[in-house]
């Protein structure tokens, strides 16, 4: 086990450059997920990490040690790939146990490690067959076993579960999540789904076009997001974004681009009339009350929720409620923001302003 | 499909098929009978033994081949045995060093960017294939000359060299193909697995790339087997082949059709055991993808 330093790394292809300076810590055991869009820079930043893609300046050190210029074999750590990558001329087995023949390891404590490793995954019926003889959850569990058989100082992960039918990937998502408590190895995530990010990591780090957005504890990211694209970026359905101004003359309040006004509980001084973007997320509208009139378009019931798509003025807005809702399209609903819980960026750098 | 329709079509495309299967063995079956014939039976056209002609060890006596002669000396059979010996030992080491190197080759150009001068890979490609475009007769005279210089003439180290070049296109194209199958990250977790560059490729790469190699070897075998241009060309007594000693039968009485016929039979021989024991093999290697 080891903790990972990424320091000031930097990725260019030829004068292209795609990942800006980036840095982050991880500690020895933690959980860490990189998240973000495609092209965001973050399988490239894995890649470097494993070794397989070449840095252009910076550092990344694995446990105190720069490993910049080792090969992969030299760095002491397991990749499960996103198509898992299984050699299909040998068996499960084989597969399992071959970075330990590798290292020249004697046999019998490869059969044993191999062993052990295919019990906690459930997989010692099948150690004797061949990775097409698999189903795709089974194939998935054969390269998680590849890469704890070895016990490495590092666990990377690229997109393991996106090959995964939806209720296999929510299971093994909890198996992956059991599977660290239980070995404690430091362990690189990668994924898009920011679902994947919320339910599994220590931390979270956001990273889009090449650099680090924000990072930090999965409901530090949720409740308290540093700038627009994180806001819009955790949370599911998606953070509402509404456009307007801020206005100071006696209670805070924001005006939206159709002169609607929402409420603040406060605002940064001197802030009157800024142009800025007003944050809310979907689960903190409460029905009734003091409320913005909202023209319902569309109903979504699921049974434990309600979700409303619904328009304040020209700007959408989306609200998911506890309570069984019987409003009809173009019906004006009353949906009232929680003004403790608004998230106010500025609309020129999209930085956080409460 | 009614019953009656689909009994007709299964007809037609059996019918089809029985016609070309004879149109492809014929040949094969003339050679093979005409082995066993006399000057009469080749020219009054005998197709059937036992019917039309009775057959007769003529022509394999002529090889020193028939149960009547196979016990005695026979300077026949020794030089066909030495020119059997330089076919194979021409074929088999042309197709296996064509191997090596083209899928050395092969890998290169599907794993790795090259530029050279303003060729990118699909260029050197393409370069590689566009040697089969020349024909061999242009290079007649400087591969002479080489050759005299190199004191080359008359080997099968040379045979072997110009064989090699001459299938090296084919081979490097046949594992192009089959490397551009193979997912990068399979090597990828190989490196990550505690292998070198060389340990991933020859431990991950080349045996799932194996049955295109087997594919490529035996299609290098065939050609060069068949190959008769560079043999007649290059070699003389000692390093001649089969298909020179074949066609040289052609002699100043006339064709001794049935002691050539015998020579082809033997000469084709290692070809059909190829094709009926290895066939699945060439279009496995050819068509399968490795991995899916």
């Amino acid at each position: 086990m080891a903790s990972v330093d990424v320091v000031d790394v930097r990725k260019a292809y030829g004068s292209q450059e795609v990942i800006h300076g980036v840095s982050i810590g991880i500690k020895d055991g933690e959980f860490v997920i990189l998240v973000g869009p495609s092209g965001c820079g973050k399988s490239t930043l894995l890649r470097m990490i494993a070794g397989l893609e070449p840095i252009t300046s910076g550092d990344i050190r694995i446990g105190e040690k720069v490993v910049n210029d080792l090969p992969p074999k030299d760095r002491d750590i397991a990749m499960v790939f996103q198509s898992y990558a299984l050699y299909p001329h040998k068996t499960v087995a084989e597969n399992m146990g071959f970075a330990l023949k590798m290292r020249h390891a004697p046999k019998a404590e490869i059969e044993s490690r191999v062993r052990r490793a295919a019990e906690i995954l459930d997989l010692v019926p099948y150690l004797s067959r061949y990775p097409r003889q698999l189903s795709g959850g089974q194939r998935q569990r054969v390269a998680m076993g590849r890469a704890i058989v070895r016990d490495p100082k590092v666990f990377l992960f690229d997109e393991p579960l996106s090959n995964l039918d939806a209720k296999l990937r929510v299971q093994m998502r909890a198996e992956i999540k059991e599977l660290h408590q239980r070995l404690k190895t430091t362990t690189v995530y990668v994924t898009h789904d920011q679902v994947e990010a919320m339910t599994m990591a220590d931390r979270i780090v956001v990273m889009h076009d090449g650099i680090v957005e924000q990072s930090g504890s999965p409901l530090e990211l949720y409740d308290r997001p540093n700038n627009i694209f994180v806001a819009g970026f955790i949370g599911s359905p998606a953070m509402n974004l509404l456009k307007g101004k801020i206005k100071l003359n006696g209670k805070a309040s924001f005006v939206t681009e159709d002169g609607i006004d929402l409420p603040l509980t406060s605002a940064p001084q001197g802030s009157d009339g800024r142009p800025a973007i007003y944050g809310i997320r979907p689960e903190h509208f409460a029905l009734g009350g003091e409320a913005v009139k909202a023209e319902v378009s569309v109903l979504e019931p699921t049974g434990s929720e309600t979700q409303v798509f619904a328009k304040v003025g020209a700007q959408k807005i989306v609200g998911v409620f506890r309570e069984r809702i019987s409003a009809k399209p173009g019906e004006a609903l009353p949906m009232a923001p929680d003004p403790k819980l608004v998230h106010l960026f500025d609309k020129e750098t999209g930085l956080r302003l409460n | 499909m009614s019953d009656t329709q689909r009994i007709t079509v299964r007809v037609l495309v059996y019918g089809a098929l029985i016609i070309w299967t004879f149109v492809s063995l014929f040949p094969i079956y003339w050679t093979l009978t005409t082995s066993f014939k006399t000057a009469v039976n080749v020219t009054q056209g005998h197709l059937i033994p036992w019917v039309d002609f009775i057959p007769d060890w003529r022509g394999w006596r002529s090889l020193g081949l028939s149960p009547d002669t196979i016990g005695q000396v026979s300077t026949v059979r020794e030089e066909f045995l030495k020119r059997f010996a330089n076919s194979v030992i021409a074929s088999l080491g042309a197709a296996a060093l064509a191997v090596v190197i083209g899928s050395l080759a092969a890998y290169g150009l599907s794993r790795f960017d090259y530029k050279f001068g303003w060729m990118r890979n699909k260029d050197i490609s393409f370069f590689f294939l566009s040697q089969l475009i020349l024909p061999p007769v242009v290079l007649a005279m400087p591969f002479l000359v080489l050759y005299k210089e190199l004191a080359l003439l008359d080997t099968r180290i040379g045979l072997i060299l110009v064989y090699t070049l001459m299938v090296l296109p084919i081979v490097i194209w046949i594992m192009r193909d089959q490397f551009d199958t193979i997912p990068i990250e399979l090597e990828q977790a190989a490196l990550v697995d505690g292998c070198s560059v060389w340990g991933a490729f020859l431990r991950i790469v080349v045996p799932i790339a194996l049955p295109g190699m087997v594919a490529a070897f035996i299609l290098s075998v065939i050609l060069c087997w068949n190959e008769y241009f560079f043999a007649a060309l290059l070699t003389s007594t000692n390093a001649k082949t089969l298909p020179v000693m074949v066609a040289s039968q052609t002699g100043s009485q006339g064709i001794s059709w049935w002691s050539m016929a015998a020579l082809s039979t033997a000469a084709i021989a290692p070809l059909v055991v190829i094709g009926v024991f290895l066939e699945r093999y060439i279009v496995k290697g050819l068509t399968a993808g490795a991995v899916k």
